[in-house]
Parts: structure tokens; sequence; C-alpha cells
């Protein structure tokens, strides 16, 4: 049995405050953060604006940011992605939520003790009883066993959970997995109260939203707001430190934009508190102490086709697909990035520790991010396509807004360029996401990639064989080994080696189209002290430690 | 009157059975599952089937409708597929927020388009009349999105003020709750205010060439006497009848308006339940609509009578 983590996570005061130091010189694109650590300050509510109101509040009925984000605020986990200025925008660190430790006994089999004295909130239907081992395993016998979970797949190769006492938990898989801690830091894994399903009989209404997590949901206004107040009891002491975070519900961007100028929220109006390179200047005007953090977003365009089919089972037709994409006029032209992105490879870029940097690609891997019409030409010419060919692409109709469009249309024109004509087929969103994903398509489809927080789902997903979302019908035994493998590895070195080997592989093979994400602009406004912004759905978790100098 | 009245609702139950089909029958032809929807990215093979079952989507159509209606009977729309909620619940705290909404755009088009179309008419061709013209033509060409944009986000960047105000509850705040819907509504009823302005220009323009109306003036009434009482009387009956239609653009209206203000009403509530399939909301909602277009259209056609002593029912 060996010790792999018993971080305690109390964190003192002193503690946070090198903490905050430390993010001055960790994250090199951020703004003007205080370089001299100050007081925390207890009191005040945080003012955000999100996109979305809640489709409703079950964590195991759906994948989607729009539940995911605001249960962030109000439930744990047994572990999670580290927050905070000292965590470096793009790296995912995982330590102890609800958990105090874990030990890993075999390749299968994992450990953990729970915090004591850990109270739920203080409202019905558990009225602040104290959490215990049961309730991890409730929760994901539930996770595992509810009809429609569609975040199975982040546990499913869980043999079982058993509660071992009242503050230990066990864990046995059916097969080794590296990520099991990575995965179970994911934002569909909060710990749930057996009553409110109980009650309710599931947890989608928001009377049903009591956790253990920093603040607790008071009201949900339909398309208007969620209020959250402070959890008295949270199990971090003197955690969190605003009274409040009121998240107001705004669908319209320019509206969204308003707000924030106006000074009547305190973070910047897009998802994950960006503001597009396009109004950044105005913001800059108008917020002079404005605190900013520049990194690479987990969206990006995704190119899928069928492989099976000519002319995509022709490698150098793939080939030719990417060389003719200019993602640098692309991601130039667009509000959001204004000229600022970075190259994907199948492993997107905002993973920075799994994302295998372009230029250690092999040379035809390489090659795909050169965007060159005329090679594209003579690779089509060299395939039997002199004079191109034509095809049809399929993308979502409006939903994803007019950064979207413009990268469709930018894309088919360089496409068009090469002697790609693809003919696009518009398809209402819910019919594409129901139908286009899962393979429903005669030829192409470009849409947006980005909801996984696992640099392991990017390939998995998509190139293991019998994996619903492998649309490309990738039945490869070389690549299919390779997964295989690093998900037994538990080394990381070595398991990023292999991770680094598939992308290789798939770049060489041109399983994949190529694409970029954007860097995007956190912001937030000068009072708010110790917060850094990163990928993900975690926002309270990331807002837990912020104050406000007011 | 009252025999009238009763025929209309009477001929309006058919139209009421008809309009039940089609607003069940068309969301479930959108292409789209809404279990799929529901199970996102993943799906497990049995996982689709038993959700299905789950929500009685699985039953033969005309068993869902039949219970439909027979659940309508009893003052029942079902409840969301996604949320659970209610949908004659939802519809109760959303209905009056758009009503309100609707109303206040409709008196605001009221109040510029009549009294301006009265101006223009009485002094065609003149200074007032071509501003009149000019601002009409600008109302009706500016889509009312653009304009909201534009009053949104401009004092935001010059300023640092907005007028967009968070929506409060007529139950916190009354007055606040009333003067919110000032901006968006005079937005919203621009368009409309434009179209009346027009009709009503034309329509007096053409009523004071009549005989009685030159009687009037030989009489040697005050001009107005002449133009309000006499005149603008039989120029407003088409008027009205524009009144009735423009209820349709100003829901449709709506929706865009709730969106950029954030006005938790029935427009964002109806898109919402469009994009997520929730058939039983966009049936419900559906429902609603032809119900008070129904109605408004009898309101309208009682209305003539009000105005016009010839016409009897």
């Amino acid at each position: 049995m060996s010790p792999i983590n018993s971080i305690d996570m109390s964190l003192t005061r002193r503690e946070l405050l090198k903490a905050g130091a430390l993010a001055v010189a960790a994250v090199p694109a951020v703004g003007p953060v205080a370089a001299i650590a100050q007081t925390p300050k207890r009191g005040g509510t945080l003012r955000l604006t999100f996109q979305a109101d809640p489709l409703h509040f079950d964590p195991h009925q759906t994948l989607s940011f729009v539940t995911m984000v605001p249960l962030s605020f109000a439930y744990s986990r047994l572990v999670k992605v580290k927050a905070g200025p000292s965590v470096k925008p793009m790296t995912y660190p995982v330590e102890p939520d609800l958990a105090e430790s874990w030990t890993q006994s075999s390749d299968t089999t994992y450990l953990f003790k729970l915090r004591k004295g850990v109270r739920w909130h203080n409202k019905p239907p558990v009225n602040g009883r104290e959490l215990t081992a049961d309730d991890v395993k409730y929760t994901y016998e539930r996770f595992l066993t509810i009809t429609g979970n569609p975040n199975k797949p982040v546990l499913e190769y869980i043999d079982r959970v058993e509660a071992i006492d009242k503050y230990t938990v066990k864990f046995t898989l059916k097969e080794p997995n590296a990520w099991f801690l990575d995965l179970l830091a994911s934002t569909s894994t909060w710990i749930i109260a057996k009553e409110c399903v109980e009650k309710y009989g599931d947890l989608k209404k928001v009377e049903s939203v009591v956790g253990t997590g920093p603040w607790m949901l008071e009201r949900w206004e339909p398309n208007v707001k969620l209020v959250y107040t402070r959890n008295p009891n949270y199990f971090v002491p003197g955690l969190p430190y605003a009274d409040g975070v009121d998240v107001l519900i705004d669908k319209d961007p320019a509206s969204r934009l308003a707000t924030w100028l106006s000074g009547k929220t305190d973070f910047g109006p897009e998802y994950q508190h960006a503001v597009r390179w396009l109004d950044a200047p105005v913001a800059k005007q108008r917020k002079p102490g404005m605190q900013t953090a520049e990194y690479t977003w987990f969206t990006s365009g995704s190119t899928g086709f069928k492989l099976a089919n000519p002319p995509f089972n022709d490698v150098r037709v793939r080939r030719a697909l990417s060389r003719s994409s200019n993602l640098a006029e692309l991601y130039e032209a667009l509000a959001f990035s204004q000229g600022h992105w970075t190259p994907n490879p199948a492993v997107p870029a905002a993973f920075a520790e799994w994302s295998i940097p372009i230029d250690q690609l092999g040379p035809e891997g390489r090659k795909l991010y050169d965007f060159n019409t005329a090679e594209a030409k003579r690779l089509l010419a060299e395939a039997g396509h002199p004079n191109g060919f034509k095809t049809t692409v399929e993308a979502p109709a409006t939903v994803y807004g007019p950064d979207f469009d413009d990268f469709v249309q930018i894309t088919l024109k360089n496409w068009k360029a090469a002697g790609i004509d693809a003919d696009l087929k518009l398809k209402e969103y819910g019919a594409f996401i129901t139908s286009t994903i899962f393979g429903k398509f005669d030829s192409m489809f470009l849409g947006l990639r980005g909801a996984w927080a696992d640099p392991e789902a990017y390939f998995y997903r998509w190139f293991m064989p019998g994996q619903p979302l492998n649309v490309w019908g990738v039945n490869d035994p070389r690549l299919t080994e390779m997964i295989k493998l690093q998900r037994r590895t538990f080394d990381v070195a070595k398991r990023r080696q292999i991770v680094f080997d598939i992308q290789r592989y798939l770049a060489d093979q041109a399983l994949f189209g190529v694409d970029g994400s954007i860097r995007i602009l956190s912001a937030w406004d000068a009072h708010i002290k110790n917060y850094m912004p990163n990928n993900g759905f975690d926002y309270g978790g990331r807002l837990m430690a912020a104050w406000i100098d007011k | 009157m009252r025999s009238y009245v009763l025929r209309r609702l009477l001929v309006a139950l058919p139209s009421l059975l008809i309009a039940t089909l089609v607003v069940f029958t068309l969301p479930r032809l959108i292409p789209g599952d809404v279990v799929q929807l529901m199970l996102e990215e993943k799906a497990y093979g049995k996982d689709l089937e038993d959700l299905r079952a789950k929500l009685g989507l699985n039953r033969p159509i005309h068993a869902q409708y039949v219970d439909w209606l027979r659940a309508i009977g009893h003052g029942n729309l079902g409840e969301s597929l996604w949320t659970r909620q209610p949908v004659l619940a939802e519809m109760t705290r959303r209905l009056p927020v758009t009503a309100a909404l609707g109303l206040i755009a409709l008196g605001v088009a009221i109040l510029i388009g009549i009294p301006v179309g009265v101006i223009a008419a009485v002094r065609p061709d003149g200074v007032l009349d071509f501003f009149a013209r000019s601002a009409a033509i600008l109302g009706l060409s500016v889509p009312a999105f653009v304009i909201a944009i534009l009053v949104t986000l401009l004092p935001a960047i010059w300023w640092g003020w907005t007028p967009r105000a968070r929506f409060v509850e007529f139950s916190i705040d009354p007055t606040a709750y009333v003067l919110q819907f000032i901006l968006p509504a005079t937005i919203l009823g621009i368009a409309s205010a434009a179209g009346i302005m027009r009709l009503t220009r034309g329509m007096l323009l053409e009523v004071l060439q009549q005989d009685y109306v030159r009687t009037a003036w030989a009489k040697g009434l005050r001009e107005r006497v002449v133009v309000l009482k006499h005149a603008l009387k039989n120029a407003v009956i088409p008027v009205v009848t524009v009144l009735g239609l423009q209820v349709a653009s100003i829901a449709g209206g709506a929706v865009i308006i709730e969106w950029i203000f954030g006005i938790p009403g029935m427009g964002q509530f109806l898109v919402d339940a469009i994009v997520q399939r929730d058939y039983p909301v966009i049936q419900g909602i559906n429902l609603i609509i032809v119900l008070i277009i129904v109605l408004t259209n009898l309101t309208v056609d009682l209305v003539y009578a009000v105005l016009d002593p010839r016409i009897r029912y």
C-alpha cells in the first residue's frame, strides 16, 4: 500500500498569501496581479454573468456546462482540480476535496479517507447532517446505474464502491485506469445526498440542490439569476471569503458586455469570464485596473469525415484537407480571437502537459499545420483528383454564434481554393447534436469540440473502436494498442510519451482535420483579489478563495 | 350582441381543436430526438428506450394526443420533460410578464402612432408631416433588436452606464416592476407605432375629403372638433383592425426583446423549449397563443360596433 497523497486542505491565511505571491511568478501572461499580498477581507457579493439558464440541476442527467457551473458553487467532490492564483491556467493538478487522503493498494484498488465533521448544507431534507462514506457510495452507485447519465464514460470502468467504515471508501476498478484520479476530479462527480433524491424523485428541481460546497443555492429566478449565500459550516476554515454570489443570467452578448462595462458585474462577460479580443480595448479604457489572464481555451473547431468512404480513405486527401486550412487567417478574423490562437494536435493545446507541441510531431504531421494551397492541390492530384472533388459538409445553424459562422465560411473558402468544393448543409442544432455527431452524416461535418475536461477523452472517445463518438470509423490495431497501453501506464512521464506517440500517429495518418483554439483573455475587476481563471466548469472552486477589496 | 359572441365562441372551438392537433404534431416533426438530446453525447443502448418509456414517448402518437387533450380538459398542460416543472405553473409566472411588455408596447404604439398620424394628416406635406413620415420609415426599417443593442451597449461604452436593469419581480417592488418595461416596450412598440402612424395619416386624409367633413367645416365647427370628433372616429376603424394584427407581431418581437433585456417571459420560454424539443412546453405555449389571438380578434370585432354605430351584430 503506497500513500499517494495526504495533503491537508485546511488553508491557513499564510498559505493563501503565499499562494497569491507564487501566482505572480507562475503566470507570466497575467496582467497587473497585485504584487504585494494583502490581508483577505470577508464579505461582499461576487457578481458575474452567465450565458444560459440551467437546464435542470441533476448532475447525472447532463454533461452541460449550464448545469455543472451553477452546481460548482454548492457541491464538493472527493478530489478536485486545484484552483487559485498558484495554479497556472491550462494545468489541472488534482488535490483533495472531501477526501482527506487516499492510497492505492493495487492497479485497480483505491482507498479514500474522508474528512471528519463535514456537514451538508443546513437545508431540508438533509438539514446539516454529517457526510459519511455511505453518501459517497450512494453517489457513485447512482452515477453508474441511473438511466441516461451522459457522464457514465467518466467512471464506467469502476467495478464496485464500498463503504468500509464511516469515513473510508474503497473503489475497485474493472481494469487499471491511470486517469482515475483525474476523472474523479471531473465536475460531474459531485457528492449528492440520498435524501434529496428520495424526496424529489431526482435532482432536477432547484430545491434538491443541497451539497457540502462553499455556497448554498438560495434561489433561482429562471432567466434572471441564481443567488448563493455563504455556507457558514464549509469544511475549509475561513472560506469562502465572499458572503454571496449573484450569477446573473444574460443570454445576449452585447447586454452582458454593457452590464460589465457599467460596473454591474465584477468579471468578464463571456464563458470563463473572457472578454472578446475585439472588445478588449474598450474594456481596458473603461476599466483601467482590470486584471487579466491569457490562456488557451479547451474549445476548438472540429472537422469530421468518413474514413471508410472515398475520397477520405486516402491519406493524401486527408492531408490535402488540412494543408488547405488557413488557421492563421481564420483566427485573425474572429471577434473572439483577433489573432490570438494556438494550433491543436489531437489533444487540445489547453492541456499544456498532455498536448504535444507541434514541432515534436513527425514530419508528415508537422506539415498538416503548414497552410499551402498549391501543396494541397498537388496531394489531391496525386490521389487521383487533379480537378479536386465535390462533397457535402454538415454544420449546426446559428446556435454557436457569429464567430462559428465565420469559421465555417472561411474554412469552406480555403478548401475550395484547393479544389475541395464542399456544399454546406446547415442543420438545426438539436438535429445536429443528435444525429451528425453520432456519425449520421454523408461525408463531412464541421462543429466544435471541448466539453471534456480530461485529455484522454479526445483520443479514447473519438478513435477507440466501439465508442459511439468514433464517427470516423477508425479501427487501427496499432492505435488501439497504444490507447490501451497508456491507460495501464501509471508512470506519468511514460504515459505522456505514449500520449505524445498517439498524437504523432494521428497526425501522421491525418485522422483528424487540423484546428486551433483561441487564446482567451479572462478579465476581472481590480477589486477582486486572489483569483485566477482556468479551463473547466468549476467556477465555484476557483472563486472560493477570491475576496473583494472594497 | 350576446348571441353573436356565443356564435363566435362556438365557431372558435373547431379552430382550437385543429390548433391543438397542429401544435401537438408539428413539434414532433422537427428533426432531432428529445431523448437523445437529453442523453447528450453518450446514449447507452437501453437508456434510450428506458427514458423514452419513462417520458411516455414510446406510445403511439394518437394515444399521446388523446391523453394530452384529456389533461387539458382538466386544466393540466403537463410538465416539462427537462425540468419536471408543471407547464401551467411556469406559464402562470411568465405570461403576465410578456403580457405587461406587450400591453405597454401596444400602448406606446397607440400613443405615438395615432397622435403623430393625426398631426401629419391635418398638415399634409408640411414640415411636421415630412419629419413624421421620415421617422415612420426609419421606425419600420430599423429592426427592434438593433435599436435595443445600440441603446444597451453605446451608453456603456461612452459613459460606463447602461439602461439595462435586472428584472425585478412585482412582489418585490411593484413600481420598479412596471418601470423596467418602459424602455424595452418602447423599443418593441416603435415599429408598430410607425405602421399605425402611416395608416392613421392615410385614412384620416381620405376621411377629411369626405362630404360630411366638408359639411362640418361649413357649419363653422372648430378644427379640433372636426378632426377628432367627426373624422378620426371613422378613420381609426382600419387602425383597430391593424391593432389586432399587431398583437401577433408584438408577441413575435417580444421574443428577441426579452432575450436582450433579460425579461423572463414567454418568448424565452418558447425558444428554449423549441431548442430542447420540450414538447409539453411548446404545446402549452402555442395553445395559449392561439387562444389569445382568437380572443383578440373577437375583441377587435366587438370594438367595431362601439366605434361605428352602423355596425350591429
